[in-house]
C-alpha cells in the first residue's frame, strides 16, 4: 500500500510491505524496517537501519544520520481530526499530518489544508468566550503576518489575536469591551 | 477542627485534601456546575455545589460558601489561593459564623492587601522598601501632581495599583511623556480589576531578581521563615518558574533577607503561612515588595527543600497549636528544587489559553519529581479559570541534579489534545542564561520578544520522518471510512490484526 503523508509542509510518498519481522516501510524511496508493538492506546516503534532507494541519493544522508541506529525506539499516540487529518505524537511531541491513500477508490478526500497558507479573506474568530480589552487595528490597514489584531481577556488573561497573514484589514467586527462568544469572527484580514 | 472546607478547586484544593487526608480530617469540596466531576470534587469525602460557572457566581461567592459549610457540619475553611484567598471579607465571616479560617487574621490580610499600607508597614519595621510614593493616588491627584511625584522618585518608574496583585495595573514609565497616558490606563484598569483606581510609584530596579520568603507563624507571637525561593523568571509579570534556594543568595544575605521578613511579618503579628516578596538589585541590595497573606503556588519547593509540610503546618497552627519548628534547620535547605507551572496555554500561539479535552495524559514521576495536579485523561480543562494544569517539581542534591531531573520529567510530560507549555519549559531549561541562573524579573519578557514568535516545538527531520511512518501505518490500520471517528485502540487492534 501506498500513502501520500503530508508533513511538515511537505508531502512524502510512504510505501508499506508487510515483511517477516514486522513491516518494509520506504519513505520517499528510503527503506526502513519498522516493528510495531501495542501499548494501551500507544504504539511501540523499532525502527531498524534504512537502506537509500536507487534513485534517491539525496535522502541518505538525512536517513544515514537520524534513522541508520538499529532498533531506535519510538512511542506514538495517535488523535484523528477531519477526514484525513490526525496528529502523531512522536515521544510526545504532536506533529500534524494529513494522509491520503494513492490511487483506487478507496482514495481519501484530502481534508482542505491550511487555509491560511492559501490566498483568500482569513477570519479571525475568538477561540474561546472572552472579552476584547483591545481593537489593535482599522478596516483598511495594511497588517504583516502575525500582527497583533484583537487583544482578547480570557480565563484571566489577556490574549493578543494575530494575523494569519500579511493583508488588509477588510472588517472589524469588536469594539473595545465588548464580549463575544467562542468562534465569533472578530476582524477579516484580505 | 474535624472537617475542612475547601474554598477552591484545581490543584490546590487537590493540595488541600491530600493534607486533610493526610492528618486523618475529612473533607468537603465544593464545585461549580462544569466541575462536577472534576478531581477535587472525586476525592473528597463530601462535595457541595455552590452555583455556574463564573467564578462571581460560585468560587467568589462567601454566602454559598459559608452556607456549605454549615450544611456539611464543616468547622474549618481553607481557602487555597486566588480566589477568596486574600479576601479580609471572607475570613471575617467565616470567624463570624464559627468557622476556622486556615490562615492569617482578617486584620492582616486587610493591612497587607493594601500594597501602601504594607510598604508602610515595612518602612516601620525598618525594612527598606523600593523607592516611590507612600500614599495612594487616587483619582482626585491631579496628573500635575503624579507628575512632580515621579520626577522627585526619577524615572524609569512602575504604576502599581494600591489594591493589586497579579500584574493588573501595572505599567512602566521611562519618560515623563509617557506618564499621563500610562496614569490613565493603570488607575482604568486597577478600578476595573480591583473595584479601585488608587495607584502608587515604585522606582523601576534595573535587572532586579525576584527573591521571596516563606513564613508561618502561630498565634503565640512566633514567626519562623524559610529559606528563600527565587521567582525571577516571569512573563508578563507572571511567575513560570520557581526555585529554591535561589543560585545568588549567600548564605549571609539569606540571612539578613529571611530576618526582615520576618520583622515585618512580626509588626502586623501574622499569624498563619505567608510570603514577603523582595526585589533584589544586581548590588545586593534589597527591598520590600508586598507580603502574600496565603499560601503560594510554588509553595512545594519549600516543602522539598526543608522536609516541612506548609499545608498541614497551616491546619496545625489554625487550631491553636504551637509553632515549634528548629529555626536553623529551615534555612538550611537540603538539595535544590525547581517548579515549572505547567499551563494549557499554546507557547506557540503567544501563549494563547488552550482549554478543551485531553485525550492522553502521561504525568512524569520516578526520582525527585512532584507532580501537584489536577487533571484527568478524558477531562476538560474549563474556560473559566486559571489554565493551570500541574505544578511538576524536581528536587536534585543541586541546582544542576535539579534542573536534570526537571528536564527528564518534561520529556516524560505528554498532553495530549490541548497545547500545553511543556515545549516551552523544554526550551527554557536548555537555556546557557537559565543554566547559569543569569536572570532577572524581565529576562523572559526579553527573550521572549527577540524570538518574535518563532515556535518552541520545532519537530526534527527524523521525528517528521517518524510521524511519516506512523501515520502510513496508522493508515494502514483504518481503511477508508469517511466521517467515521474511531478510537486509536480500535484501530491499534486493527492494526495488531494486520501484524504477521
Amino acid at each position: 500500500l501506498t500513502f501520500e503523508i503530508e508533513v511538515g509542509g511537505r508531502t512524502r510518498i510512504v510505501e508499506i510491505h508487510r515483511g517477516p519481522e514486522g513491516y518494509k516501510v520506504t519513505v520517499d524511496g528510503a527503506e526502513h524496517t519498522v516493528h510495531v508493538a501495542r501499548a494501551g492506546p500507544k504504539w511501540s516503534l523499532l525502527v531498524g537501519p534504512a537502506k537509500a532507494g536507487p534513485h534517491d541519493e539525496t535522502r541518505k544522508a538525512v536517513v544515514g544520520a537520524e534513522l541508520a541506529r538499529p532498533g531506535r525506539s519510538y512511542e506514538i499516540a495517535i488523535l484523528d481530526g477531519r477526514a484525513g487529518d490526525a496528529t502523531i505524537y512522536v515521544n510526545g511531541q504532536p506533529v500534524p499530518v494529513a494522509i491520503s491513500e494513492r490511487g483506487g477508490r478507496r482514495r481519501r478526500a484530502r481534508a482542505v489544508g491550511d487555509a491560511a497558507a492559501t490566498g483568500g479573506p482569513q477570519r479571525v474568530v475568538a477561540p474561546m468566550p472572552g472579552r476584547i480589552v483591545k481593537v489593535l487595528v482599522k478596516p483598511g490597514e495594511r497588517v504583516a503576518a502575525r500582527q497583533g489584531l484583537v487583544v482578547v481577556e480570557a480565563m484571566k488573561m489577556e490574549n493578543e489575536l494575530r494575523s494569519p497573514k500579511a493583508g488588509t484589514v477588510s472588517e472589524v467586527r469588536v469594539t473595545e469591551g465588548m464580549s463575544v462568544e467562542a468562534n465569533a469572527v472578530l476582524v477579516v484580514v484580505n | 477542627l474535624r472537617k475542612i472546607l475547601v474554598a477552591n478547586r484545581g490543584e490546590i484544593a487537590v493540595r488541600v485534601i491530600r493534607a486533610c487526608r493526610d492528618m486523618g480530617l475529612s473533607s468537603v469540596a465544593v464545585y461549580s456546575d462544569c466541575d462536577r466531576a472534576a478531581r477535587h470534587v472525586r476525592m473528597a469525602d463530601e462535595a457541595c455545589a455552590i452555583g455556574p460557572n463564573p467564578p462571581a457566581d460560585s468560587y467568589l461567592r462567601i454566602d454559598r460558601i459559608i452556607d456549605a459549610a454549615k450544611r456539611t457540619g464543616a468547622d474549618g475553611i481553607h481557602p487555597g489561593y486566588g480566589f477568596l484567598a486574600e479576601n479580609d471579607e471572607f475570613a471575617a465571616a467565616c470567624r463570624d459564623a464559627g468557622l476556622t479560617f486556615i490562615g492569617p487574621t482578617p486584620h492582616a490580610i486587610a493591612l497587607m492587601g493594601s500594597k501602601t499600607a504594607a510598604r508602610q508597614a515595612a518602612i516601620r519595621a525598618d525594612v527598606p522598601v523600593v523607592p516611590g510614593t507612600e500614599d495612594p493616588l487616587g483619582p482626585e491627584v491631579p496628573i500635575e501632581a503624579v507628575a512632580a511625584i515621579a520626577e522627585s522618585i526619577g524615572y524609569p518608574i512602575m504604576l502599581k495599583a494600591v489594591a493589586g496583585g497579579g500584574g493588573k495595573g501595572m505599567r512602566l514609565v521611562t519618560d515623563r511623556d509617557e506618564l499621563p497616558g500610562a496614569v490613565r490606563a493603570a488607575r482604568s484598569e486597577a478600578k476595573s480589576a480591583f473595584g479601585d483606581p488608587a495607584i502608587y510609584l515604585e522606582r523601576r530596579l534595573l535587572r532586579p531578581r525576584h527573591i521571596e520568603v516563606q513564613l508561618l507563624g502561630d498565634q503565640y507571637g512566633r514567626v519562623l521563615p524559610f529559606v528563600e525561593r527565587e521567582c525571577s523568571i516571569q512573563r508578563r509579570h507572571q511567575k513560570v518558574i520557581e526555585e529554591s534556594p535561589s543560585p545568588v543568595v549567600s548564605p549571609a544575605l539569606r540571612a539578613r533577607i529571611t530576618s526582615a521578613a520576618a520583622t515585618v511579618a512580626r509588626a502586623v503579628g501574622y499569624t498563619n503561612a505567608g510570603t514577603v516578596e523582595f526585589l533584589l538589585a544586581e548590588d545586593g541590595s534589597f527591598y520590600f515588595l508586598e507580603m502574600n497573606t496565603r499560601l503560594q503556588v510554588e509553595h512545594p519547593i519549600t516543602e522539598m527543600v526543608t522536609g516541612v509540610d506548609l499545608v498541614t503546618w497551616q491546619i496545625r497552627l489554625a487550631r491553636g497549636e504551637r509553632l515549634d519548628l528548629g529555626p536553623d534547620t529551615l534555612l538550611a535547605p537540603r538539595g535544590h528544587a525547581i517548579e515549572c507551572r505547567i499551563y494549557a496555554e499554546d507557547p506557540d500561539a503567544g501563549f494563547m489559553p488552550s482549554p478543551g479535552r485531553i485525550h492522553g495524559l502521561r504525568v512524569p514521576s520516578g526520582p525527585g519529581i512532584r507532580d501537584d495536579g489536577a487533571t484527568d485523561e478524558g477531562g476538560e480543562v474549563p474556560i473559566f479559570y486559571d489554565p493551570l494544569i500541574s505544578k511538576l517539581a524536581a528536587w536534585g542534591e543541586d541546582r544542576p541534579a535539579a534542573t536534570a531531573r526537571m528536564a527528564r520529567a518534561l520529556r516524560e510530560y505528554e498532553v495530549l489534545g490541548i497545547k500545553t507549555t511543556v515545549p516551552f519549559f523544554r526550551w527554557l531549561l536548555a537555556q546557557p542564561a537559565f543554566l547559569e541562573a543569569r536572570f532577572h524579573t524581565a529576562y523572559l519578557d526579553e527573550v521572549l520578544q527577540q524570538r518574535q514568535g518563532k515556535p518552541f516545538a520545532i519537530a526534527e527531520e527524523d521525528v517528521e520522518e517518524i510521524a511519516a511512518v506512523a501515520a502510513a501505518l496508522h493508515g494502514l490500520a483504518s481503511p477508508a471510512r469517511p466521517q467515521v471517528a474511531e478510537s486509536a485502540w480500535k484501530k491499534t487492534a486493527r492494526l495488531e490484526g494486520l501484524r504477521g
